[in-house]
């Protein structure tokens, strides 16, 4: 059996001058400064200012639609509904993008700010999402309405079976787009999440176990009742 | 303005003292040479950014390793930020061929690469010799829990270094 002396490990790791050898210049550290950012909460503000862009280029495409649709007052009073949907679109993602968390985050301590970066992508950036995802059906609907002007300078009263092809494919190009940012979302959070519990695994505190015991007799107890609601019932049916 | 730059002299100055913390970090954090230098720039960009909030209350390789570690902690690996294929140089093809590592780092660097990411740090700052109140504060764990987190780490590092000898 060998036993592993960690310390000789230690020792090595404080002698190693490769470490230091390899030193950048000024120079070198200043471009590295100038370099674009990579990191989460950049990529995901580029997210949202292109949402904020695109559903502002969308209000416009309906409010051009209500131009050239002005005697078909149904078209117009969608149209209206869709900008209307666009801006509250937008002061949404502007809110959200106000509350990406700042860069104070790396000076917590790595549980807290594993903890504030999760909180942050289970609350408004889900919602965000979502709302974002809308943008894919209101460009398939703009899109749409001017293929029709196009083609037939109006847009027919619609039958069944054309709401239910619409229907689906507004639903479809709304779920898609949310599906892939939920999956990239899920990723990241469970990416975060494995961290804080890497953190967290130990940590069965008095607290902790105080409510588990706490847990465990409430469970005990919903045992014992519906068992004897089942005996009850039981011997209910038997009797019967 | 010349406050400004007097700033990011200072600045300049600390990182170009304290660049070995940050090697260290991104050597352990990283599988490829190209992520090296993505997480190198990333944390470099992360420590300016919060420089202004440092007040000197620690000492600024105390703040650093905060930083950094939550910095490549906090990073998930995926396509779009670590854009390096299966085929490039990966670091531990470097350290393995590389002559001027001793072959205890070789063997330490390869145990560490199996730990996750938390373990990494906590074996990172015992390294580095910092107190258990340090890696606590810096973890945000008691410091109670810190010990137990490092009797089982190192038990684990010390498992996988017999697997590789």
């Amino acid at each position: 059996m060998i036993k592993i002396d960690l310390e000789k490990y230690r020792s090595a790791w404080k002698n190693e001058q490769s470490f230091d050898s390899q030193k950048l210049s000024n120079n070198d550290i200043r471009k590295f400064l100038q370099a674009n950012s990579k990191n989460i909460n950049k990529m995901f503000k580029t997210g949202l200012s292109i949402d904020i862009v695109l559903k502002s280029l969308l209000a416009i495409s309906f409010a051009g639609l209500i131009v050239l649709f002005a005697n078909q007052h149904t078209v117009v009073l969608v149209n209206a509904a869709l900008i209307a949907l666009s801006i509250g679109g937008i002061i949404y993602q502007v809110r959200t993008y106000q509350k990406v968390p700042k860069n104070k985050q790396p000076l917590q301590n790595i549980r807290t700010s594993l903890k504030s970066k999760i909180d942050f992508y289970n609350t408004r950036y889900i919602k965000s999402l979502f709302v974002g995802a809308l943008s894919n059906s209101m460009f398939f609907l703009s899109g749409i309405m001017y293929y029709f002007y196009f083609k037939y300078s109006a847009i027919r009263p619609f039958q069944l079976d054309d709401y239910l092809v619409f229907g689906t494919a507004i639903i479809l190009s709304f779920a898609l787009g949310a599906f892939i940012q939920i999956k990239q979302h899920n990723f990241q959070i469970s990416q975060l999440e494995n961290c804080l519990k890497d953190i967290d695994e130990d940590t069965l505190d008095e607290y902790n176990i105080k409510k588990l015991k706490k847990q465990r007799i409430k469970n005990m107890i919903i045992a014992a009742i519906s068992l004897v609601l089942g005996l009850l019932l039981l011997t209910y049916i038997i009797f019967n | 303005m010349p406050k400004d730059k007097n700033i990011e002299t200072e600045f300049l100055s600390k990182i170009h003292k304290h660049q070995g913390i940050l090697h260290k970090i991104c050597f352990l954090y990283s599988n490829y040479n190209a992520d090296r230098e993505d997480l190198y720039q990333e944390i470099t960009l992360q420590l300016w950014k919060s420089y202004p909030s440092f007040k000197g209350e620690s000492e600024f390789s105390t703040w650093m390793y905060r930083v950094a570690l939550n910095t490549a902690i906090s990073i998930t690996k995926k396509p779009s930020f670590f854009v390096a294929t299966d085929n490039a140089p990966t670091i531990q093809d470097n350290i393995e061929n590389s002559m001027d590592l001793n072959e205890e780092i070789k063997v330490l660097y390869k145990a560490i690469s199996q730990l996750k990411k938390v373990e990494k740090a906590i074996v990172l700052l015992w390294l580095e010799e910092k107190s258990y109140e340090e890696i606590a504060s810096t973890i945000g764990i008691t410091v109670k829990n810190v010990s137990v987190k490092l009797v089982r780490v190192k038990a684990k590092l010390a498992e996988i270094i017999k697997k590789l000898q």
